[in-house]
């Protein structure tokens, strides 16, 4: 039997692609930066410079919208992992998606208007969306308005530990969009999870 | 015996019939100048303070001195002495005519140029000044001396200044005073090409590296002539032919690289002293500024890079035994 349901809004599915957009070009102009070197040309290094600063601050935007859309729709609350029983439900996902998927049964959890997310989901979209990126967009501002930055640390540039944080938070980041790119296969068939993310409507 | 030469008379001549090697010899020589004369030369020195200074401005020695001029001098006994002449007497470069007020008419033109006792280093200079965008300017090499740079009474060696932020402010000062300045600029300012008799216009020094990100920024961690220079070995000084805007250097990678020019020029004395400090590479640059693609740490990079790696395996490798789990299903349900 197959149900349908309407799970996102336009607006969440407007918002999920200006970010992915974003996010990917982020990371190619950001390797192309730190990586920068005259025999390694992926984008040439100004123009990496320009993209990546209109990028950015196009994210940062973004993610204030979403903050304040989440806040005034309660979408936020799909995103908090709710007890009791978190950790045996993480169990239970981890161990689907160790095992389970390939034996072909089916999801342990079904998808609700409720609860978007399942638990394994819920704890690392929490992870990145409310942690990771507020430091990530931080410390590219910081890098954008030097002057707000640090003067001194441990004896090396201020910007160093902008620098550092940048760096490992945008590597963090495209980690999990490589797991979650793939982890979007995982729906009912292969592409089901993609349609949903264009059409808002579930389907299992 | 250094002081006597330069105080000489006969020193121009000298320099004219060829005394070339002498000179520079004395020039070096002064590095051990010993205590004894600084002593003498600093006590002799305070008689020109006694006027020229912003003490002797704000309460002058005596009614009939002309403080607009004394003014406009940026000399000062605290800038003078640890300056690169600071252990001199003024008098070895400016003569005998300044020893007495009023001055003497003709004391400027007794004023010391800088082939008297840097001969050999003059040698070397000037090819490269000649070639310079100010050289080759009409009727601008005339005006266009080593004082228009350097000033003598403040002006520190790199080797000596050591923290790059004071390098950098003492160097682009010396530009950016006609640069970034339509007064002093006119006063140098060539006719323009299809407009004689009309003085070239000071183009705007931000709008003309508006292609520079952080303009600012730059103009603070980088001199002038890091870009408006040709390259030079390694180690040897840098080269003072000022480039045009056709030929001056425009990639960002010739700094922004783990190989960065940085390393020959604004911190080339102190390479010498890179430790890789806590593994990053040009620690001596971090020190100072955070140089994006020069500035990196290998191993952090190589663990990053790895994780990444890690995680695509990772995904694929799943990938493909879902496939191949999902066909074997397939072959056991028919
Ligand atoms: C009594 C005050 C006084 C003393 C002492 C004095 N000066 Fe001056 N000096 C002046 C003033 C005032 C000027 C401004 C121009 C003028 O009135 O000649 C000047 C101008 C100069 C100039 C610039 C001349 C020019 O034509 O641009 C030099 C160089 C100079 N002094 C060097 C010295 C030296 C070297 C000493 C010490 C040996 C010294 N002065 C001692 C008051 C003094
Ligand atoms: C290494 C040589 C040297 C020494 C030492 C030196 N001067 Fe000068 N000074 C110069 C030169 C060169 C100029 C001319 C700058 C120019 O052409 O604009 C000058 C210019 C001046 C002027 C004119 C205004 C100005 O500031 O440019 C004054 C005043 C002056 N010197 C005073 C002194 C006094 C006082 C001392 C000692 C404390 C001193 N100088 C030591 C080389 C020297
Ligand atoms: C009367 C001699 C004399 C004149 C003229 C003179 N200098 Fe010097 N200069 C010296 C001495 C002596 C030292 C070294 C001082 C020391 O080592 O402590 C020196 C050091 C320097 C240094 C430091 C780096 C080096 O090569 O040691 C620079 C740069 C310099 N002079 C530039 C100039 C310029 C530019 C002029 C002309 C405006 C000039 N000098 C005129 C005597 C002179
Ligand atoms: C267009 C400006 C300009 C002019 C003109 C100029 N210089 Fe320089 N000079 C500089 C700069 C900038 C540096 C610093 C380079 C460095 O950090 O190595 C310098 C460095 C030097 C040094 C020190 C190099 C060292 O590290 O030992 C000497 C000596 C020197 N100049 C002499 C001269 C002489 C002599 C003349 C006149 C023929 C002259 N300069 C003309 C800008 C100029
Ligand atoms: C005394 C004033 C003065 C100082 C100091 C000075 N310049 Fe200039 N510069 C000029 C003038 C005037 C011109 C215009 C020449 C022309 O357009 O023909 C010029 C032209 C130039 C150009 C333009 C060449 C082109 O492509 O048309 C460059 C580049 C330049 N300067 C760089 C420098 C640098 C770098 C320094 C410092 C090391 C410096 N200048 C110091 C006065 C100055
Ligand atoms: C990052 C390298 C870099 C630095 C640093 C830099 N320049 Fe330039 N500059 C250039 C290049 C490249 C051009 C040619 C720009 C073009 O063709 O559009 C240029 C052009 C110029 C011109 C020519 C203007 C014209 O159109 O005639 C002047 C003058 C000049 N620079 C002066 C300076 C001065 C003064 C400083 C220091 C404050 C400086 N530059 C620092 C790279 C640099
Ligand atoms: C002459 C060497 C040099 C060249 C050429 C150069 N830069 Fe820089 N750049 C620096 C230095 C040094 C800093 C560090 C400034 C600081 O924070 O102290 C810097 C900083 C920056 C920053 C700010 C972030 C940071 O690393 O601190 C950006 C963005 C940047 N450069 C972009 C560019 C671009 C784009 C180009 C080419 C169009 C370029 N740079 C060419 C030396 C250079």
């Amino acid at each position: 039997m197959s149900t349908r349901i309407y799970l996102l809004p336009l607006w969440i599915r407007i918002w999920h692609w200006t970010n992915a957009l974003l996010i990917v070009t982020l990371a190619v102009t950001g390797v192309s930066l730190h990586f920068a070197d005259p025999g390694l040309p992926l984008v040439e290094f100004s123009l990496a410079a320009r993209i990546h600063d209109i990028a950015g601050v196009s994210l940062v935007v973004a993610y204030a919208l979403f903050t304040i859309a989440n806040i005034v729709s309660g979408n936020w609350w799909q995103y908090v992992p709710k007890p009791p029983g978190i950790l045996e439900r993480c169990w239970r996902q981890t161990k689907w998606y160790c095992l389970g998927i390939f034996k072909g049964e089916p999801h342990p959890y079904r998808v609700t208007e409720e609860a978007n997310f399942n638990a394994l989901q819920a704890l690392s979209y929490w992870g990145i969306m409310y942690v990771v990126m507020p430091v990530m967009l931080a410390t590219g501002l910081l890098f954008l308005f030097p002057q707000f930055a640090p003067d001194r640390f441990f004896g090396f540039d201020g910007l160093l530990p902008v620098a550092v944080l940048h760096y490992l938070t945008g590597a963090a980041i495209m980690m999990f969009m490589i797991a979650h790119i793939y982890l979007g296969t995982t729906g009912h068939t292969a592409t089901s999870m993609f349609k949903t993310m264009i059409t808002g409507w579930h389907e299992d | 015996m250094f002081i006597s030469w330069c105080k000489s008379a006969a020193v121009p001549i000298l320099v004219l019939t060829g005394s070339v090697w002498a000179f520079s010899v004395l020039a070096a020589e002064a590095a051990s100048i010993d205590t004894a004369t600084i002593e003498k030369n600093r006590k002799a020195n305070e008689a020109c303070f006694a006027c020229h200074s912003a003490a002797a401005i704000n309460k002058p020695p005596r009614a009939d001195l002309d403080l607009g001029k004394l003014k406009e001098s940026r000399l000062q006994p605290e800038d003078f002495t640890p300056s690169d002449h600071g252990v001199m007497d003024c008098r070895q470069c400016h003569g005998r005519g300044y020893d007495d007020f009023p001055h003497s008419v003709t004391g400027k033109d007794e004023t010391s140029p800088c082939t008297e006792c840097h001969a050999a280093k003059v040698l070397r200079l000037e090819p490269q000044f000649n070639g310079s965008v100010h050289a080759k300017a009409k009727g601008l090499k005339e005006k266009f001396t080593c004082s228009t740079c350097h000033n003598a009474h403040i002006n520190i060696v790199a080797l000596k200044l050591k923290e790059p932020h004071k390098i950098v402010a003492q160097d682009n000062h010396g530009c950016l005073e006609c640069h970034n300045s339509d007064e002093t600029f006119a006063k140098f300012s060539p006719d323009g090409e299809k407009t004689p008799g009309v003085k070239k216009k000071r183009p705007d020094i931000d709008t003309i590296h508006e292609w520079l990100p952080n303009t600012r920024l730059h103009w603070q961690a980088v001199r002038c002539v890091e870009c408006h220079t040709p390259e030079v070995a390694a180690g040897k000084m840098l080269s003072h032919e000022i480039l045009n805007k056709e030929k001056a250097e425009k990639k960002c990678v010739t700094c922004h690289s783990a190989n960065s020019s940085l390393k020959t020029r604004l911190y080339r004395h102190m390479v010498k002293d890179e430790q890789q400090k806590y593994g990053f590479t040009n620690s001596v640059i971090l020190s100072n500024s955070y140089v994006i693609g020069a500035t990196r740490h290998p191993l952090l990079d190589s663990t990053v890079i790895g994780l990444v790696i890690l995680t695509l395996l990772g995904v694929l490798a799943h990938g493909a035994i879902r496939i191949i789990c999902a066909i074997r299903r397939k072959e056991n349900s028919q």
